[in-house]
């Protein structure tokens, strides 16, 4: 465990990391912070304070490959939570490292800036009984993820509304835009109380639900704050599309909303029981 | 006394004397058999000494972290024994005489709310005056002896059935605004009191018109000093919004596991069971950690408003599905089963509006959380 000051260097460390480098150059910067070292000793610290600074830099790396599987790893495809066999995703890191049989290709789609390819052919073979705790630990990591991308776009849109002057005023005096950014400070609060719970918790379950959490928030979030940027916000110069790019792919890796939450409510209507609910 | 020791004592016991506590009817009651049933429940967790911890001895508690007032409520209310928003006065008004009422007025009150031996009310709202509660115009002038109030309140929760009511007056002049509001703590019973339950469409009548004719409130009854009621009012509302919301949320959790229970084949769709499910993971998670902080001493504020945001969300979210899902017993039930689910479909519609609408929520969320200055 780290004490206060410790983790207040850490988080200041990775910070300028995220916001300096992306990719390759991200996963070296973080070899030589000593990020591994800190997810052997406190892995909530180092997964939460890293996918939420890479989430909020728009950076990528190939931390979710290390944190699934120490390694390379095949992602289920897009909206899936299951264990691949035929074909997946991989990261740049699964793709600089791909096994023989493999057959890659590149996905540009909607971000190409995150590098993904389109795997089959001969998937790796894994164990299929550790793929839950897989999957457990990519959807936290994700939801910080997302949750990161979130607070990036909501400081952007609050910034925006009080400088933005219209009809003499900022546009934040209007109670429709400041209801907008209420919304949307409410999704992350609860998608960071939800990650939270899972950390605690520690079942499938609770990753399940902070995921699902995390990408229903962040699309309620891109949709507001998109709406106060406005035309602004739909050009390339502003760094809003990036965001608004990234999250509609996070939500999808690992299980987007909408499937992990009917997979959810089959497993309560097979039981007609609700899980354990969260103790105080 | 921890929380883990309390959580495996208070369950035991609550095992042990289940037949004894149990309401005596089935569905929701009568609103005068779930005060009785209140007030017996509370009288019992009190002799058996629950209902005191996690409140300071100097009135009458057993000390200990509030956690444990967080987790007695969840458990009485999944048992089904309490409804939350009767139970729940207790953590709006008990923390507000705690920190406002002179020590010996705190000291003789607390202990007969927390026994259930009596029940107190809230009378903030005003016919002129719900959101804008800074507007308020019930009058308290001073006399030589004491305070006089003249003027009226509106949808005060459990009037009838109130002992004592933490009340909001105007002694400043009209144009002071939340300067000139003073709280008290008045006498139901106080000569000039007149109460007039309103019907409510849930059913019962929950809450009332009050009716305050030249009514004599002593000056040591003053909870703070005069001019401070808007502190006074502004430290209530989020107790509003963090124990009792506690209790709420294990309210939802119980109806949630009934609804499943109760819900035909093919009438609960995986997805919207789904979304009600992970709303109110989110829900707990936030409403935990606001526990968590209040226990550690932090002094609660504007960013309860987020659990309340959440909440009125939730509650709405499971009972737009209960509605859905249970039509025959929402609109046509005649049983009690049928008229509870009645009941609770309409009172969740409500959770948009008391303790600050959604609406008023969000303005203080802009305001306050997200610093947006001020509106047009
Ligand atoms: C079941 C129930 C129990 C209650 N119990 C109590 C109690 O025990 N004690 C007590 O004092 N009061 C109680 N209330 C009253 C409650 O606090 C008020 O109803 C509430 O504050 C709203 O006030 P209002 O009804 O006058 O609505 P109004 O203030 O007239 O509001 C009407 C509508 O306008 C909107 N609105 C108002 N101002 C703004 C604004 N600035 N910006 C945007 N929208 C705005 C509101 O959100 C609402 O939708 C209870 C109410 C209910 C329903």
């Amino acid at each position: 465990m780290m004490d206060a000051g410790e983790l207040e260097l850490f988080r200041a460390a990775l910070r300028q990391a995220t916001s300096s480098h992306s990719g390759k150059a991200l996963d070296d910067a973080l070899a030589e912070l000593g990020w591994r070292d800190a997810l052997a000793a406190d892995r909530r610290v180092a997964v939460s304070t890293l996918f939420e600074l890479q989430g909020q830099a728009n950076a990528t790396s190939s931390a979710l490959d290390v944190v699934m599987a120490e390694g390379p790893v095949v992602l289920p495809p897009l909206g899936s939570c299951d264990q691949p066999t035929a074909r997946g995703l991989g990261t740049y890191a699964f793709a600089n490292s791909a096994p023989d049989g493999v057959v890659l290709r590149p996905v540009d789609g909607i971000d190409p800036s995150l590098g993904l390819v389109e795997v089959s052919g001969q998937l790796p073979r894994t164990d299929a009984s550790s793929w839950p705790d897989a999957l457990a630990a990519g959807q936290l990591a994700l939801a910080h993820e997302l949750i990161g991308a979130s607070r990036a776009m909501l400081e952007l849109a609050r910034t925006h509304a009080l400088e933005r002057v219209q009809f003499d005023r900022p546009i934040a005096a209007f109670q429709a835009v400041r209801h907008r950014l209420a919304e949307t400070l409410v999704a992350i609060e609860a998608a960071g109380a939800a990650t939270g719970a899972a950390w605690d918790m520690e079942t499938p379950m609770a990753a399940a639900a902070a995921k699902a959490v995390a990408g229903r928030s962040a699309r309620t979030v891109a949709k507001h704050c998109q709406q106060v940027l406005a035309g602004i916000g739909f050009t390339t110069e502003h760094p809003f599309h990036r965001y608004l790019r990234r999250v509609l792919v996070l939500d999808g890796l690992l299980g987007d909303t909408r499937t992990l939450t009917k997979r959810l409510g089959e497993e309560l209507l097979t039981t007609r029981q609700l899980p354990p609910p969260l103790p105080l | 006394m921890e929380l883990d020791e309390f959580r495996t004592l208070v369950d035991a016991w609550l095992d042990a004397d289940a037949d004894e506590l149990a309401p005596p009817f089935t569905g929701t009651g009568t609103l005068d058999e779930q005060m009785t049933q209140l007030a017996k429940v509370k009288g019992a967790a009190y002799d058996a000494g629950w209902m005191r911890w996690g409140w300071p001895s100097r009135v009458g508690g057993l000390g200990g972290s509030s956690l444990l007032r967080g987790y007695l409520g969840e458990a009485l209310t999944r048992r089904g024994l309490v409804e939350p928003g009767g139970y729940s006065m207790v953590e709006v008004l008990a923390p507000t005489m705690i920190d406002y009422a002179r020590p010996e007025l705190a000291a003789e009150m607390v202990p007969r709310l927390l026994r259930g031996e009596e029940l107190w009310c809230q009378g903030f709202s005003e016919p002129g005056t719900g959101s804008n509660l800074g507007a308020l115009a019930c009058r308290a002038v001073r006399d030589r002896e004491s305070w006089r109030v003249t003027g009226q309140k509106v949808w005060t929760s459990f009037a009838q059935y109130s002992q004592r009511c933490v009340l909001l007056t105007r002694t400043g002049t009209p144009e002071s605004a939340h300067r000139g509001i003073t709280a008290m703590f008045v006498d139901m019973t106080s000569p000039g009191i007149t109460v007039r339950p309103l019907g409510t469409m849930h059913g019962g009548a929950e809450f009332c018109e009050v009716f305050f004719d030249d009514v004599s409130v002593p000056f040591d009854r003053t909870l703070g000093e005069e001019g401070q009621g808007w502190s006074v009012a502004m430290d209530l509302l989020p107790f509003e919004r963090s124990t009792a919301l506690w209790h709420r949320s294990a309210f939802l959790n119980r109806r949630l596991e009934q609804l499943l229970a109760d819900a035909p084949p093919d009438s609960l769709s995986a997805t919207e069971v789904g979304d009600v499910f992970v709303q109110l993971f989110a829900l707990r998670a936030r409403s935990r950690g606001t526990q968590y902080r209040m226990a550690a001493g932090e002094h609660l504020g504007p960013e309860t408003s987020v659990d309340k945001i959440l909440l009125a969300a939730t509650e709405q979210a499971l009972f737009d599905l209960v509605g859905a899902a249970l039509a025959d017993d929402v609109v046509l039930g005649g049983d009690a089963v049928g008229e509870q689910w009645r009941a609770q479909y309409l009172y969740s519609r409500a959770a948009t509006i008391y303790g600050g609408s959604a609406e008023i929520q969000r303005n203080i969320v802009a305001r306050r959380l997200l610093d947006l200055g001020a509106e047009t």
